[in-house]
C-alpha cells in the first residue's frame, strides 16, 4: 500500500473519468449516491495503487487527491 | 477551512495513516490545492463530461509546480460556459462584458506591469464578436497568455453554428460554415507561441502552460474540448468519458505541423501539438 486516496463524496459530479483513468483497477463507482444524487467512485483493491497521480490529475470538481505513505525500510 | 470540515467523512485514526512526511494540508482532509480555489463554488456548474473542469485542475497544477509568484497571477475570462472559470478561482480575477475580453486583459497588463495575465476564452471571445480585439490584441503583442477552450458549438443557442463549427455540419435552419483555422489566424498576425491539446492530454497542456510562464508575449495555446450539450444531441458519442476519449482517438501529434494544414475537416484527424514558438 503505497498511497492513500482522499475522496471528497459531495464535490463529486460522477462523470467516471477518474475509474476509467485508473491502470491499477483501484477505483470503482459506489452504489450509494451523495446529496446530490451523483455515485461517486469508492477504493475497491487500495493495495494496487502505485501513486501515479492521474485521478487527481484529471478530476474537474478536485474531489480526489492521492498522498504518499512512507514505506518501512527493509533490513536485508 | 471551515466549510470543508463538514466534507470530511474519516475518522481520526485514519487521517493518522499518513506520517510525518506528508504536508500537514493532506492530514486534515483538505485538498492540496485548497488555496487557490474558492472552495464555496465547488462543485462547479460545468456539466459531466466537459472539459473545462480538467484543463482548470491542469492550470491550477501547473501553477503550484511552476516557481511563480501566486499574487501576480491575474485571470481574466469571457461569457459563457469558460467565463465561469474567474468565479472558481482564488487568483485576481474578474469576468468581463460580452466579448471586451482582450481589451479587459490588455489594460491590466498596462497598468500591473509585473504581472502575468492569463485569459481563458471561448469561441464567441476570440472568433464571433470578439474577433477585432483578438487580431489588435496580437498584432500588438500584449503580454497575455491566451487559453482558448474549442468546444466548437455555441452551447446557448444549442445547434446553432459558429465559425469553428466542423465541416458538413448543417444547422436546423440548414446553415453551413467552413471551419476556422484558429492556429493560422493567429500566426498571421504575429503570435510567436501557438500549440493545440486536447484536456486528455494533460501532461503536454501543462508543458505548454509552463512554456508560456518562461517568456514574454502574446502566446496562444488552444484546446480542443468536448461539449456534453453537442456529443449527446449528434446521438454518436457516448456519455462523459467515451465523449473525452473521442477526441483523443481521433487526434494525432505532429509538433512543428505548418499551420496551413490545421483544420478541423471531416474524415481528417485532428493534428495536436506545438507548431509555433519564435521567442
Amino acid at each position: 500500500m503505497k498511497a492513500k486516496i482522499n475522496i471528497i463524496r459531495e464535490r463529486c459530479k460522477g462523470c467516471k473519468i477518474c475509474v476509467e483513468i485508473c491502470q491499477a483497477d483501484v477505483l470503482a463507482v459506489s452504489e450509494e449516491s451523495n446529496n446530490n444524487g451523483y455515485f461517486p467512485p469508492h477504493v475497491k483493491n487500495p493495495d494496487n495503487c502505485i501513486y501515479c497521480g492521474m485521478c487527481e490529475m484529471f478530476c474537474p470538481d478536485f474531489a480526489i487527491w492521492v498522498t504518499a505513505i512512507a514505506q518501512k525500510e527493509v533490513v536485508t | 477551512m471551515s466549510t470543508n470540515t463538514k466534507y470530511h467523512l474519516e475518522t481520526k485514526e485514519q487521517r493518522n495513516i499518513g506520517t510525518s512526511e506528508m504536508p500537514l494540508s493532506c492530514c486534515n482532509g483538505v485538498h492540496p490545492s485548497e488555496n487557490l480555489l474558492q472552495v464555496s463554488s465547488i462543485p462547479s456548474v460545468w456539466c459531466v463530461g466537459c472539459g473545462i473542469g480538467t484543463v482548470v485542475n491542469t492550470f491550477i497544477q501547473t501553477v503550484e509546480r511552476s516557481d511563480i509568484d501566486f499574487n501576480k497571477i491575474c485571470v481574466v475570462s469571457g461569457i459563457g460556459c469558460t467565463g465561469k472559470v474567474a468565479e472558481y478561482l482564488n487568483f485576481t480575477s474578474y469576468t468581463t462584458t460580452a466579448c471586451d475580453l482582450f481589451e479587459f486583459a490588455a489594460n491590466v497588463k498596462s497598468k500591473n506591469t509585473s504581472s502575468r495575465v492569463v485569459v481563458f476564452s471561448n469561441n464567441a471571445d476570440l472568433l464571433v464578436s470578439g474577433a477585432a480585439d483578438f487580431i489588435n490584441s496580437a498584432g500588438r503583442d500584449d503580454d497575455l497568455i491566451v487559453i482558448h477552450i474549442n468546444n466548437i458549438v455555441f452551447t446557448i443557442t444549442e445547434y446553432g453554428i459558429v465559425p469553428a463549427s466542423p465541416f458538413l455540419r448543417i444547422s436546423v435552419d440548414q446553415n453551413f460554415v467552413l471551419p476556422f483555422n484558429i492556429p493560422h489566424l493567429a500566426e498571421s498576425y504575429g503570435v510567436r507561441y501557438i500549440a493545440r491539446w486536447t484536456p486528455l492530454r494533460a501532461g503536454w497542456l501543462m508543458y505548454s502552460i509552463m512554456d508560456t510562464f518562461a517568456k514574454r508575449g502574446f502566446s496562444l495555446i488552444e484546446v480542443v474540448s468536448p461539449c456534453s450539450i453537442y456529443c449527446s444531441a449528434s446521438d454518436t458519442i457516448g456519455d462523459s468519458v467515451e465523449q473525452m476519449e473521442f477526441y483523443d482517438r481521433h487526434s494525432v501529434i505532429r509538433q512543428g505541423e505548418c499551420t496551413e494544414n490545421l483544420d478541423m475537416r471531416a474524415n481528417n484527424r485532428i493534428i495536436l501539438g506545438k507548431f509555433v514558438d519564435k521567442r
